[in-house]
C-alpha cells in the first residue's frame, strides 16, 4: 500500500472521489462534509448543514454537484462551486446509509434504515420510486455502472438485485399528470416500477455492503458474519460463487478493483484486505493499530483508493505505477506488466524482449523498481522489493530477442543493484551473485540505495545526503546534503546530475557541487536533460524546465502523470502509467530563449526575437528582472512601458521617441532627469523646453555656459512678463543694467538704486536718486563691491563625453549587432588561441622526443623482423636453440617455459600459398613456392610487395611502459564468433577487388592513349596476381581470366610502344600495328588499334591490308562517326587498287599468336614455348629466358600452376 | 575502508600512457617516505617514456634509493649503444647483490631491459616471482612475446585475484585478448573503450583500439583512431 494522503478527523463514514479533479469528499460522523485536495494535501471546503452523522456522500460525474445523506433523514444536494446546499430531499423515515448519483439519468439512489431504497430525480427534486422488500435496515444501495440494476444489502441478511428498467421507460415519457399519478401510486403501494430480480441469501448475519463488478455479472458482498461473498448472475438467476474468509470482525465495505483482478474489502477488525478475485485467496492485508474501517471508495479513472476509519481517512494506491525504465543511446528499455520491452526513439518501434515473471503470479508491488542495463553485454538488472529487496540478472543474446521463453535469471538479495561498468555491477549489502566476482567495500555513509554515477562509481543515498563513491579507489568523490532523493538523472555528457526528491530538484555537477535547488509544491515525477543542458521534468500535472541557474517555468500542463525518458529537441519522449511510450511535442522557445540569455548567446536571442512569437508580460517581466531591460524593450509596443524600459536601460534615444509619442509632462520630466544624469544636455534642453520649465532651462543654460540662449530666456521672461524669471536670468548673465531696469520697472526703486550705485552705474543711480528724493537708502561703508559672475563652465554647450558608448547589440539595427557579436567572439577566440598556442609550444618540445622514440622503437622492431624473414635459416633454428637454454635454467626453481610458436610460423605450416608465406615473413619459402607453381625466377619486382604483405599483416601493440612493443599477427576473415587461440590465415593488403579497379584504371589510360602509364598499371596487375589470395574456386577462375586479359594488353601495349620508337622502318611499323589488332582487347580499344593500323597502312600505301583493317573496323559497328567515315573512305580508295606496296610478315587469314619477345607471328602449327605464369607464347629460341611480358617467370619452365586460393588445396 | 591511495592518479596515468598528466598529478602532500620514493621513480619513468633520458640521468644522484637507481639504469640503457653494455653489466651486478637484488623496481627494470635484449629466460628469472602488479603485467607481456599465451593467462589470473579492477589487470587482459585473437578481440576493444571512458583517452589506448579494429578488419576506423592518437601524441 502506498499512502498518498492521510487526514485526521472524526470518524469518516462516507467517501467520494471527484472524477476529474484531485478532490475527495469525506463525510464525518460529526456531521461535517470535508472537501480535500489530496494532491496538494489541503482542505478546500467544509459543508456543515447536516444534523448528526453523514453516512453517504457522492460526487456527480459532470455537474459541480454532490449529494449527501445523513442521520437527520435528509438527502442534500450541494453545489460545491457555490459552496452551498441547493435543496434537500425529504422522504426517508430513518437514517440514510448511502446516496449515489446515476451515471446518466438525473437520479439519486438512497438506502435507509427505514427498510426502503428510494430513487430520486434531482432535477424535478422528487422521489420517483420507493423500493420496498427488505425487512431490516438497508445498509447500501448502488446503481449498476451500465445496466438498469440496483444492488442493495440489508441487515435482513440478504442482498437484493432490483430491476429498474421500467423506471427508465416511464421516465423517458414526457412528465405530465400521468407521471404524477403513477408516482403517487408508487408512494402508496410500493414500487411497481422497480422489481426485485434476485434475492441473494447466504450470509448468516446482516449484510453491510454489496457492489457490482464494473464489467462482469458479478456481485461482491460483505457482512457481519465476517465473510465476503462472491455472487454471479445471469439473465434468469443468481447464485453464490465463493466465500472469502479472513476478516476477524464485521466486514464494512467491499468492492471490485476497476483495473486489476482483485477484491478490496475493509472491516471493523482494523484491516483492509486484498483478495485475488480469480483464485479467491487473500493477497495482502494492511492493518491499523486502533482504527476500525468503515468505508472504501475507488477513483473512477485512476488507480486510487480511499478508506475511511475511526480517526480520518487515507488515500492510497495498491501498486507503484511507475514503470522501471532505463535509456541507453537510442533505445529505451522498460518493464510492462511481466515483460521487459524496448522502444527505439528514432523509429518509435516497440519490442518485447523477454518475460521476467511467470504469468499469473499475482502479488502486489513486486514489479521491478529499477532497471539497469549494460549495453555491451546486453544484460539487465531488475531490482524489486520481492523478499525484502532482491535483484535479477538477465543476459540476452541478440537473436533471442522477443522470444517468449522465460529465462532463468540469476537472482540475489540486495537493496539495489546497478551496473558500474561493462561487466560489473554493484549490489547494496547482502550476498552476491553466484557467477560474478564481487568485492565488498564498506560505504562511507549509512546508505539505503545506490545509483549509477559513471563507470566505476556509485552514488549512495542516505536520509539526508548523497555521496559519489569511487569503488576502485575507495574514496568519496563528492558529497551533498539533500532531502531524501528518489531518482537520479544524469545529463548526456555525465557532467551534471539532477537529484529528484519528493518535492525538490537539486542540480549538481558530476562531483556533486551544488548548482541550484528547485522546490515544487506537488510531487516531482521524472526528468531528463535536453541537449542544451536544460533539465526538463514533470510533476504530477506539469512539464516544466529548469535552467542551469535555477530558473524554472511551466512548459505544458498534463492530464495524466507521465515519466520522461528522453528529451530530443522539441520532442519529449515519455512513458505513461500503462507503460506506453509517447512522444510529446513541446514549444521549447521560451526556455531556449532564456538559456541563450543566460549564456549570453545574444545572437541566438536576437534570432529568436526576430523569428519567433515571443511576447507577453511574462517574458518582459523576466527580462526586466534578470537585468535585460534593453532586450525587453524590443518586445513592447506600448509606449509607456517602452519609455520606462528605455529609461531603465538608459536608452535615451528610444526614450525620447516614446516621450514624444506620449507627450506628457511627467514623462518629459523623467526623461529630463535621466538625460541630465547621462549629461546629455541636448535632450535635457529639449525635455525642459517641452515642459516649458523655464527656470530649469535657464539654469541648464547657465551651467552649460550657453549665454546666448540665456539672454533669449531673458527676453522670453520679459515677454511673459515674468519678473522673477527676468531677474534670475539677468543675474545669471551678470547684466547689471538689466537688473536695475527690471527692479525699476517693478517699482523697487531703492533696490534699483542700490544695485546701480554698487555696481558703479552712477548715471542711473543719480537718476534714481532724484526720483527717490529723500528716501535714498544708505550704502554700507567700507565694503568693496564686486559683480558676482557665474563661473564659466569647463564644458560648454555640448553633451558630456561618455567613457563607454552604451551602444549594446540590441540598440539600433539588429543585423549590425549580429556582426558585432561575431567580431567580439572572434576577438575572444584570438585571445584564447594565444594562451593555447603557448601551451602547445611547450608540450611539443616534450612530446616530440617521445614520438621519435616510438618511431625508432617501431622501426627497430620491424627491421629485426624483416631480417628474420629474409634469412630463413635463423628463424628456423630459433626454437631449437632455445630448448637447451630452457634446460640450463632448470637449476633454478622457476623453469622458463619454452617459447611458443609464433603465429607466422603457424601460417607457414598451414598454407602453401605464397602470399601467406610472404606475410609470415618467410620470404624464402614464398619464393620457392612461386618458383614451383609459376616458374617465377625474377623476384625483384615482387620485393616491395613481399614487404608490404609482411608488414601489413602485423600490428604493433604498445603495452607496458618502456617495454618493447608486442607484434601481433592480423588474421583475415575475422568474425565475432571466431574462437580464440585458433589461428586464421594472415590478413593481406592485396585484394582481388583492388586488381579489378586497377584494370579499369588501365583501360582508361589506354583509351586516353597514355600507353606508358597503362603498361605500368597492367604490369603491376600481373605482378600482384601471384600474391593475391581469393576464397572460392569461381574467383580463382576469375583471377586466371584476369591474367589472360592483362597479358594481352601488356603485349599489345609493348608492341605499340615499340612501334612508336622505330620511325625508319615503315614495314615493321605496319607489322607491329597489325599485330596489335590481334591482341584480345576491349572493343573500343580494338577499334582504336584497327584505326591506327589502317592509318599506318594507308600512309605506307598498303591499301589491301588497310582495306582489311577498315572492313574489320566496320564490323565492330563503331559508335564514333569519324571512325566509320574514315573506314568507308579507306574502303573506297582501296577498292580502286587492291595492292600492297610493301611486303609484310602478316597474313590475317592464317590464325597466329605473337611472340612476346620478338613480336613476330607464330602461325598455327609452328613450334612455340610459353610462359608458365602469364601464358604468353614465344618462339622456341626464347626458352629459358625471362618472360618479357610478365617479367617474372622463365619461359618454358615446368610449373604446377597458379595457386591462389585455399579452396584449390582442399 | 582502505586508506586512500594518494598515488592512484599518478600510477594510473602512467599505466595509461598519459605521462605528462602523470607528471602533473605527482604533487601530493602527506606522503609517506615509501610513497615519495615510489612517486619519484614513477615520475622518472614517465620522463623516460617521454624520451627525456638526460634529465633523468642528471636528476638521480648517487645517494638516491635503489628504485631510483634502477630507473636511472633504464635511462642509461636507452641512451645509446655505448651505455647499453655498462648498464647491463651494472644491472647484473646489482641483481646479484642480495641486499638490493630483490627490490621490485630493480627486478622490473631488469625484466624490461632483458626483454629488450630478447633474453626471455633472463628476464623471467627476475620477474616470474611477481610481487607487484607491474611485475605481473610485465610477465604477461613477456609470455605474450614468447607466444605462450597459456602462461600469460595464468599470470593474468593471478592479477585478477589480486585486483580485478586494477588498470594494469584490465590492460594485461586486453593484451592477452589481442594475442589469442578470435572473439577475444572484441573484449580487448571493450576494455580499451572502458578505460578511455573511465579515465581519459590516451594515445596508448587509442593505439590499442586501432589494433583491435585492424584485427577485426575495420581498417578505416583504425586509421581514424591512429590519426587521433598521432594528434594526441603531438599535442597533449
Amino acid at each position: 500500500m502506498l499512502t498518498k494522503f492521510e487526514t485526521k478527523s472524526n470518524r469518516v463514514k462516507g467517501l467520494s472521489f471527484h472524477p476529474k479533479r484531485p478532490w475527495i469528499l469525506a463525510s464525518l460522523h460529526s456531521g461535517v462534509i470535508q472537501l480535500w485536495d489530496y494532491r496538494m494535501g489541503t482542505l478546500i471546503d467544509k459543508f456543515d448543514e447536516h444534523d448528526g452523522p453523514v453516512r453517504g456522500v457522492h460526487f456527480h460525474y459532470s455537474q459541480p454537484l454532490f449529494v449527501s445523506g445523513g442521520d437527520d433523514y435528509k438527502i442534500k444536494v450541494w453545489n460545491y462551486k457555490l459552496h452551498r446546499c441547493l435543496f434537500t430531499l425529504l422522504g426517508h423515515l430513518d437514517y440514510i446509509r448511502t446516496v449515489q448519483f446515476h451515471h446518466e439519468n438525473p437520479w439519486i439512489v438512497s438506502a435507509s434504515d427505514d427498510q426502503t431504497i428510494r430513487v430520486w430525480n434531482w432535477q424535478s427534486r422528487t422521489c420517483i420510486s420507493v423500493l420496498t422488500g427488505h425487512n431490516h435496515y438497508v445498509m447500501c444501495a448502488l446503481f449498476h455502472p451500465k445496466e438498469d440494476l440496483v444492488v442493495s444489502a440489508s441487515l435482513d441478511q440478504t442482498v437484493r438485485v432490483w430491476d429498474i428498467s421500467s423506471l427508465k421507460r416511464k421516465n423517458a415519457s414526457p412528465a405530465d399528470d400521468l407521471l404524477r399519478l403513477s408516482q403517487m401510486n408508487t408512494d402508496l403501494f410500493g414500487g411497481i416500477d422497480a422489481v426485485v430480480k434476485y434475492v441473494l441469501e447466504g450470509h448468516d448475519r446482516g449484510v453491510n455492503w454489496a457492489s457490482f463488478h464494473p464489467t462482469l455479472p458479478l456481485i461482491v458482498s460483505g457482512a457481519d458474519d465476517r465473510q465476503v461473498k462472491l455472487w454471479r448472475m445471469n439473465d434468469t438467476k443468481a447464485w453464490e460463487v465463493d466465500t472469502l474468509r479472513g476478516h476477524m470482525n464485521n466486514v464494512s465495505c467491499v468492492m471490485f478493483h476497476a483495473k486489476q483482478d482483485i477484491i478490496v474489502s475493509n472491516s471493523e477488525d482494523k484491516s483492509i484486505r486484498i483478495w485475488d478475485a480469480t483464485k479467491r485467496t487473500g493477497v495482502q492485508t494492511f492493518r491499523r493499530e486502533h482504527d476500525r474501517f468503515w468505508i472504501l471508495a475507488a477513483h473512477p479513472e485512476m488507480n486510487l483508493l480511499a478508506a475511511g476509519h475511526d480517526s480520518g481517512m487515507i488515500v492510497f494506491k495498491l501498486e507503484r505505477e511507475r514503470p522501471a525504465f532505463v535509456v541507453s543511446g537510442d533505445t529505451l528499455f522498460y518493464t510492462k506488466e511481466r515483460f521487459l520491452c524496448s522502444y527505439e526513439f528514432s523509429t518509435q518501434r516497440d519490442t518485447q524482449i523477454l518475460p521476467f515473471r511467470r504469468p499469473g503470479s499475482l502479488s502486489l508491488n513486486q514489479s521491478p523498481k529499477t532497471l539497469s542495463y549494460s549495453p555491451t553485454d546486453n544484460a539487465f538488472l531488475l531490482c524489486s522489493d520481492v523478499d525484502g529487496g532482491s535483484y535479477e540478472l538477465y543476459c540476452i543474446t541478440k537473436d533471442s530477442y522477443g522470444r517468449g521463453d522465460l529465462q532463468d535469471a540469476k537472482k540475489g538479495h540486495g537493496g539495489s543493484a546497478v551496473f558500474v561498468s561493462r561487466n560489473r555491477f554493484a549490489v547494496l549489502e547482502k550476498s552476491n551473485n553466484q557467477n560474478e566476482t564481487v568485492k565488498k567495500s564498506a560505504l562511507p555513509i549509512a546508505t539505503d540505495a545506490i545509483f549509477y554515477a559513471g563507470t566505476g562509481n556509485v552514488l549512495c543515498r542516505s536520509e539526508d545526503r548523497v555521496v559519489i563513491f569511487d569503488l576502485q579507489q575507495r574514496i568519496v568523490l563528492g558529497e551533498l546534503q539533500t532531502p531524501f532523493i528518489k531518482y537520479v538523472v544524469w545529463s548526456n555528457d555525465m557532467e551534471h546530475v539532477a537529484l529528484l526528491s519528493k518535492h525538490a530538484i537539486i542540480i549538481a555537477s558530476k562531483k556533486l557541487v551544488h548548482q541550484c535547488t528547485l522546490h515544487e509544491t506537488i510531487r516531482v515525477k521524472s526528468g531528463a536533460w535536453d541537449d542544451n543542458g536544460v533539465f526538463i521534468y514533470t510533476t504530477l500535472n506539469h512539464i516544466k524546465y529548469c535552467l542551469p541557474n535555477g530558473d524554472s517555468g511551466i512548459i505544458k500542463t498534463l492530464d495524466i502523470p507521465i515519466y520522461i525518458t528522453k528529451v530530443s529537441g522539441n520532442t519529449i519522449f515519455c512513458l505513461d502509467r500503462d507503460g506506453k511510450s509517447r512522444a510529446i511535442i513541446i514549444d521549447a522557445t521560451e526556455y531556449i530563449f532564456k538559456l541563450s540569455l543566460l549564456k549570453k548567446r545574444y545572437d541566438h536571442v536576437m534570432n529568436m526575437i526576430r523569428n519567433s512569437q515571443l511576447c507577453g508580460q511574462a517574458v518582459i517581466a523576466y527580462l526586466q528582472q534578470k537585468g535585460f531591460p534593453e532586450v525587453a524593450l524590443h518586445f513592447v509596443k506600448d509606449e509607456r512601458i517602452r519609455f520606462n524600459l528605455a529609461l531603465e536601460s538608459g536608452n535615451i534615444q528610444t526614450a525620447v521617441a516614446s516621450a514624444t509619442a506620449i507627450d506628457e509632462k511627467d514623462h518629459w520630466y523623467r526623461l529630463g532627469v535621466e538625460a541630465l544624469r547621462q549629461g546629455n544636455a541636448g535632450i535635457v534642453e529639449y525635455a525642459y523646453q517641452r515642459t516649458k520649465n523655464f527656470e530649469r532651462l535657464s539654469f541648464l543654460y547657465l551651467v552649460t555656459g550657453n549665454l546666448e540662449k540665456l539672454s533669449k530666456m531673458l527676453k522670453i521672461a520679459e515677454v511673459k512678463n515674468d519678473v522673477m524669471g527676468q531677474f534670475h536670468n539677468a543675474l545669471y548673465l551678470g547684466d547689471v543694467r538689466e537688473r536695475v531696469k527690471i527692479l525699476e520697472n517693478v517699482s523697487h526703486l531703492p533696490l534699483a538704486y542700490i544695485t546701480a550705485s554698487v555696481h558703479g552705474l552712477h548715471d542711473v543711480a543719480e537718476r534714481l536718486a532724484a526720483e527717490l528724493g529723500d528716501d535714498v537708502p544708505s550704502l554700507p561703508e567700507g565694503k568693496v563691491p564686486s559683480l558676482l559672475m557665474p563661473p564659466s563652465p569647463v564644458m560648454c554647450g555640448s553633451d558630456w563625453p561618455l567613457l563607454r558608448v552604451m551602444r549594446g547589440m540590441f540598440d539600433g539595427a539588429f543585423d549590425n549587432a549580429g556582426r558585432g557579436v561575431a567580431d567580439e567572439e572572434e576577438y575572444e577566440a584570438a585571445d584564447a588561441d594565444w594562451g593555447e598556442e603557448l601551451d602547445i609550444v611547450d608540450v611539443d618540445g616534450v612530446q616530440n622526443g617521445d614520438v621519435a622514440a616510438i618511431l625508432e622503437d617501431g622501426e627497430v622492431a620491424e627491421e629485426n623482423d624483416e631480417e628474420g624473414g629474409w634469412e630463413m635459416e635463423d628463424l628456423g633454428l630459433g626454437p631449437e636453440e632455445d630448448t637447451p637454454r630452457a634446460a640450463n635454467s632448470a637449476s633454478s626453481v622457476f623453469v622458463t617455459p619454452t617459447p611458443g610458436m609464433p603465429v607466422s610460423q603457424i601460417w607457414i605450416q598451414k598454407s602453401s600459398l605464397a602470399a601467406d608465406h610472404a606475410a609470415a615473413g618467410n620470404f624464402e619459402t614464398a619464393m620457392r613456392l612461386l618458383n614451383r607453381q609459376l616458374g617465377i625466377r625474377n623476384f625483384t619486382p615482387l620485393r616491395s610487395m613481399f614487404i608490404d604483405l609482411h608488414s601489413g599483416s602485423h600490428s604493433y601493440l604498445r603495452a607496458f611502459s618502456s617495454a618493447p612493443v608486442i607484434s601481433l599477427a592480423i588474421e583475415r576473415g575475422w568474425t565475432e564468433s571466431a574462437s580464440a587461440n585458433v589461428r586464421g590465415p594472415p590478413a593481406l593488403p592485396f585484394k582481388f577487388s583492388q586488381l579489378d579497379e586497377k584494370l579499369r584504371a588501365g583501360y582508361k589510360l589506354t583509351t586516353a592513349g597514355k600507353f606508358t602509364e597503362a603498361l605500368r598499371t597492367f604490369v603491376n596487375i600481373l605482378h600482384t596476381i601471384p600474391l593475391v589470395v581469393v576464397e572460392s574456386r569461381r574467383e580463382v577462375d576469375e583471377v586466371k581470366e584476369l591474367i589472360i586479359i592483362v597479358k594481352e594488353y601488356v603485349l599489345g601495349l609493348q608492341m605499340e610502344l615499340k612501334r612508336r620508337e622505330i620511325r625508319d622502318n615503315p614495314a615493321r611499323q605496319q607489322e607491329l600495328a597489325a599485330y596489335f589488332t590481334h591482341c584480345n582487347l576491349q572493343t573500343p580499344h580494338l577499334r582504336l588499334a584497327l584505326q591506327n593500323a589502317m592509318t599506318v597502312c594507308v600512309k605506307a600505301k598498303n591499301l589491301a591490308t588497310a582495306y582489311n583493317f577498315a572492313r574489320r573496323l566496320l564490323e565492330t559497328n563503331p559508335t564514333v562517326e569519324s571512325q566509320t567515315k574514315a573506314a568507308r573512305q579507306v574502303i573506297a580508295v582501296a577498292e580502286r587498287s587492291m595492292t600492297d606496296t610493301t611486303e609484310l610478315n602478316y597474313d590475317f587469314r592464317n590464325p597466329f599468336v605473337i611472340c612476346g619477345a620478338t613480336y613476330v607471328p607464330i602461325y598455327r602449327g609452328q613450334k612455340d614455348v610459353s610462359c608458365p605464369y602469364c601464358t604468353s607464347r614465344f618462339v622456341p629460341s626464347q626458352k629459358g629466358e625471362l618472360c618479357t611480358v610478365c617479367d617474372l617467370a622463365v619461359v618454358g619452365e615446368d610449373a604446377s600452376g597458379l595457386l591462389c586460393s585455399p579452396s584449390q588445396i582442399r | 575502508m582502505a586508506a586512500p591511495d594518494h598515488l592512484f592518479n599518478l600510477r594510473n596515468n602512467f599505466y595509461l600512457g598519459a605521462y605528462q598528466a602523470a607528471i602533473n598529478s605527482s604533487d601530493g602532500s602527506n606522503l609517506s617516505p615509501d610513497d615519495v620514493v615510489e612517486r619519484d621513480s614513477l615520475v622518472h619513468r614517465c620522463y623516460i617514456a617521454l624520451g627525456q633520458l638526460q634529465f633523468v640521468i642528471s636528476e638521480i644522484d648517487q645517494n638516491a634509493p635503489t628504485p631510483l637507481q634502477a630507473v636511472k639504469l633504464l635511462a642509461l640503457y636507452f641512451s645509446g649503444a655505448s651505455q647499453k653494455e655498462s648498464a647491463i653489466s651494472s644491472l647484473k651486478e646489482w641483481l646479484a647483490d642480495p641486499a638490493i637484488g630483490n627490490n621490485p623496481t630493480l627486478r622490473l627494470i631488469a625484466g624490461t631491459i632483458f626483454l629488450h635484449e630478447q633474453d626471455f629466460n633472463e628476464a623471467l628469472k627476475y620477474t616470474n616471482a611477481g610481487g607487484t602488479m607491474e611485475l605481473h603485467a610485465l610477465n604477461v607481456q613477456i609470455f605474450i612475446k614468447m607466444h605462450r599465451s597459456d602462461y600469460a593467462e595464468r599470470q593474468l589470473r593471478m592479477m585478477q585475484q589480486i585486483d580485478e579492477d586494477h588498470t594494469l589487470t584490465q590492460l594485461a587482459n586486453a593484451w592477452l585478448d589481442l594475442a589469442v585473437g578470435g572473439s577475444k578481440i572484441q573484449e580487448a576493444h571493450l576494455i580499451f573503450q572502458d578505460l578511455s571512458e573511465r579515465y581519459q583517452s590516451t594515445s596508448l589506448l587509442l593505439n590499442g583500439k586501432a589494433v583491435c579494429c585492424m584485427h577485426m578488419g575495420n581498417f578505416d576506423e583504425a586509421e581514424t583512431l591512429l590519426v587521433e592518437a598521432l594528434n594526441k601524441a603531438s599535442f597533449s
